[in-house]
């Protein structure tokens, strides 16, 4: 009887457990880091109220009115496998486009989010989710404001803020959101 | 007879009953180190493995033996082939099996097998099926021996990425920290992989090394960027990226680090999947609705490829085939089905794989041999393997967050 050592598979898998895969989580875990910051503000735009823009407007002008216009932004939302604007989506739209124009607001750049329901694959949801972000970009330049402030990310399924499987979960999650950068 | 004839080795017909049955396998259990509880779970890896291989009629009793034992079980006397198997822990605790495989009381194979943890015995129980496949003469199965990485999302915008063998048993988390999605292997010695990283400024398709741990920047796109396909030769990607906002397939060459667009639909054109060297297959919206297309790359030529279904929403191509899954139902409101089919560019015949719950991520092993999926069904996952010259799926199921994206 012949006795052998399983190298291939095993081996490998092994190797690279022992000491390789540290690498890729550090060099990811730092590429992260400036992600992680913007991610902190994405929740307060949700539910900071205007009173809390109020007192925190007196202690410092500049940044305050940054995040008072981030609070303002609204999020757009699209029907089931679409990336049309409605007309309610478009009103909203108008009223960000209105908001960049704002003194304050002309030094600064917006990163537009698209996301998706969980229905779909993944690539083409990837897809739909930048259609989405892409449409509220022409819709912005049209409101007047200049392209290059504006840059997109498509997180298709992968950054729900409703995990339900019901209804108004996925349509919760079929929207685009803005992100100020500075 | 002669339609049997002509279609023989045509996948996209689907054989419904098969004349010859098959022969009878029992497996014994010799083990002598280890407690009850691994014992039982190699004993049912074992089992799965070779039921997996489709050319025996496996029995699922776990009976007990002794490995030096020149007769088989008595229970096991009308069995074709007795399995016996014994599992021994070493001073390093290694994990050691030697294997016995018996035709009418006569030993006709052995071998030893050896991995230095036991936590990785799925490995060795691939093996031996893949061992004993050979020793039967059938068609490798070394897809087997292969390794799968996918990536999974732990909560919103965190993912990792994680390698497997086939059943997804064996987990290790590769990269984890950030968005890291979409892993590809980079080539057919599987030790490399490319993967997109959303964590930074822009999406950026990053390659590792898992030799050394090295990882190495690619490209980056504005919107989205991900790595469809490599090319058999490892030399090219089909990338979906979106510089100026608009999804289309790129062909990215690794050693020059050009791309060329392929696509200039204005909807969306994704998931470019390589069809020999001079075509490529690929999801796009261009009839309203998601549908499989190809593309000829010296004539430009579009030709569609599916005339059913509303949706076809992903791909995976071995040959002439391909494995696409359908949404059958368009439900805003409900539970969809999707379903995995199978064609072939040189026959019109559809080939329905799967018949209930979500199917999807179907992906063709390098063998085209056979095809791993992930269904989910009842609020539960499992990993699919598909062997489609014997007509049979096997499920395993999944005790862990939902699958992203996985390749093989």
């Amino acid at each position: 009887m012949k006795s052998i050592v399983l190298s291939g598979v095993v081996a490998a898998l092994l190797v690279f457990s022992g000491c390789s895969s540290k690498e890729p989580a550090v060099d990811t875990q730092a590429a992260n880091s400036a992600q992680a910051t913007t991610e902190v503000q994405a929740p307060a735009t949700e539910t900071v109220s205007s009173e809390n823009s109020v007192v925190d407007s007196s202690t410092n002008s500049v940044s305050m009115t940054a995040d008072e216009i981030q609070s303002k932004l609204p999020t757009v939302y699209f029907a089931f496998d679409k990336y049309n604007i409605t007309p309610d989506m478009q009103a909203r739209i108008d009223a960000a486009a209105e908001l960049g124009k704002e003194d304050v607001a002309k030094s600064l750049n917006v990163k537009l989010e698209g996301n998706c329901d969980e229905w779909g694959s993944d690539e083409y949801n990837f897809a739909l989710g930048l259609k989405r972000a892409n449409a509220v970009k022409k819709a912005l330049v049209a409101d007047g404001i200049d392209a290059s402030r504006i840059s997109m990310v498509s997180y298709g399924k992968s950054n729900p803020v409703c995990t339900e499987h019901t209804k108004e979960c996925w349509a919760k999650n079929r929207r685009v959101n803005f992100k100020l950068l500075p | 007879m002669l339609f049997s004839l002509m279609f023989a080795d045509d996948a996209t017909i689907q054989v419904i009953k098969k004349v010859d049955t098959l022969p009878t396998i029992a497996v014994e259990d010799a083990s002598t180190d280890y407690d009850d509880t691994f014992r039982l779970r190699f004993f049912k890896s074992i089992i799965a493995d070779l039921n997996v291989l489709s050319i025996f009629n496996v029995d699922r009793h776990h009976q007990l033996a002794l490995f030096d034992d020149s007769d088989v079980n008595v229970a096991d006397k009308d069995m074709a082939y007795v399995l016996r198997y014994k599992l021994e822990q070493d001073d390093n605790n290694a994990l050691a099996v030697s294997i016995k495989l018996f035709n009418n009381d006569n030993v006709v194979f052995s071998k030893n097998y050896k991995v230095p943890k036991s936590d990785v015995y799925m490995f060795v129980s691939h093996a031996i099926a893949y061992d004993l496949n050979e020793f039967m003469g059938q068609p490798s199965v070394a897809w087997m021996k292969r390794k799968v990485i996918f990536s999974r999302v732990v909560k919103p915008k965190e993912s990792e990425i994680v390698l497997a063998d086939y059943t997804l048993s064996y987990r290790h988390v590769v990269l984890k920290g950030g968005l890291n999605l979409f892993p590809k292997w980079a080539n057919k010695e599987q030790t490399a992989f490319y993967f997109t990283s959303l964590s930074g400024a822009k999406p950026t398709l990053k390659y590792v090394n898992i030799k050394n741990g090295n990882v190495k920047t690619i490209l980056s796109s504005d919107g989205m960027l991900v790595c469809s396909d490599v090319s058999e030769d490892g030399k090219h990607l089909l990338l979906t990226m979106a510089p100026h906002g608009q999804p289309d397939i790129y062909n990215y060459n690794v050693q020059t680090h050009k791309y060329k667009r392929l696509t200039t639909y204005s909807g969306i054109d994704v998931n470019g999947q390589f069809m020999g060297k001079n075509k490529i297959v690929f999801i796009s919206s261009r009839l309203g609705y998601p549908n499989l297309f190809s593309k000829r790359l010296d004539t430009n030529e579009v030709e569609q490829m599916v005339y059913y279904g509303n949706s076809n929403v992903a791909c995976s191509v071995h040959g002439n085939y391909v494995v696409y899954t359908a949404r059958e139902t368009s439900n805003e409101f409900s539970q969809n089905t999707f379903n995995l089919q199978l064609i072939s560019t040189n026959t019109d015949y559809i080939r329905r794989l799967t018949a209930t719950g979500v199917n999807q991520f179907p992906r063709f092993s390098r063998d085209g041999d056979a095809i791993l999926f992930i269904k989910n069904y009842k609020g539960q996952s499992a990993i699919g393997v598909i062997r489609l010259k014997y007509n049979k799926n096997y499920l395993f199921p999944l005790r862990f967050g939902k699958v992203q994206s996985l390749d093989w």
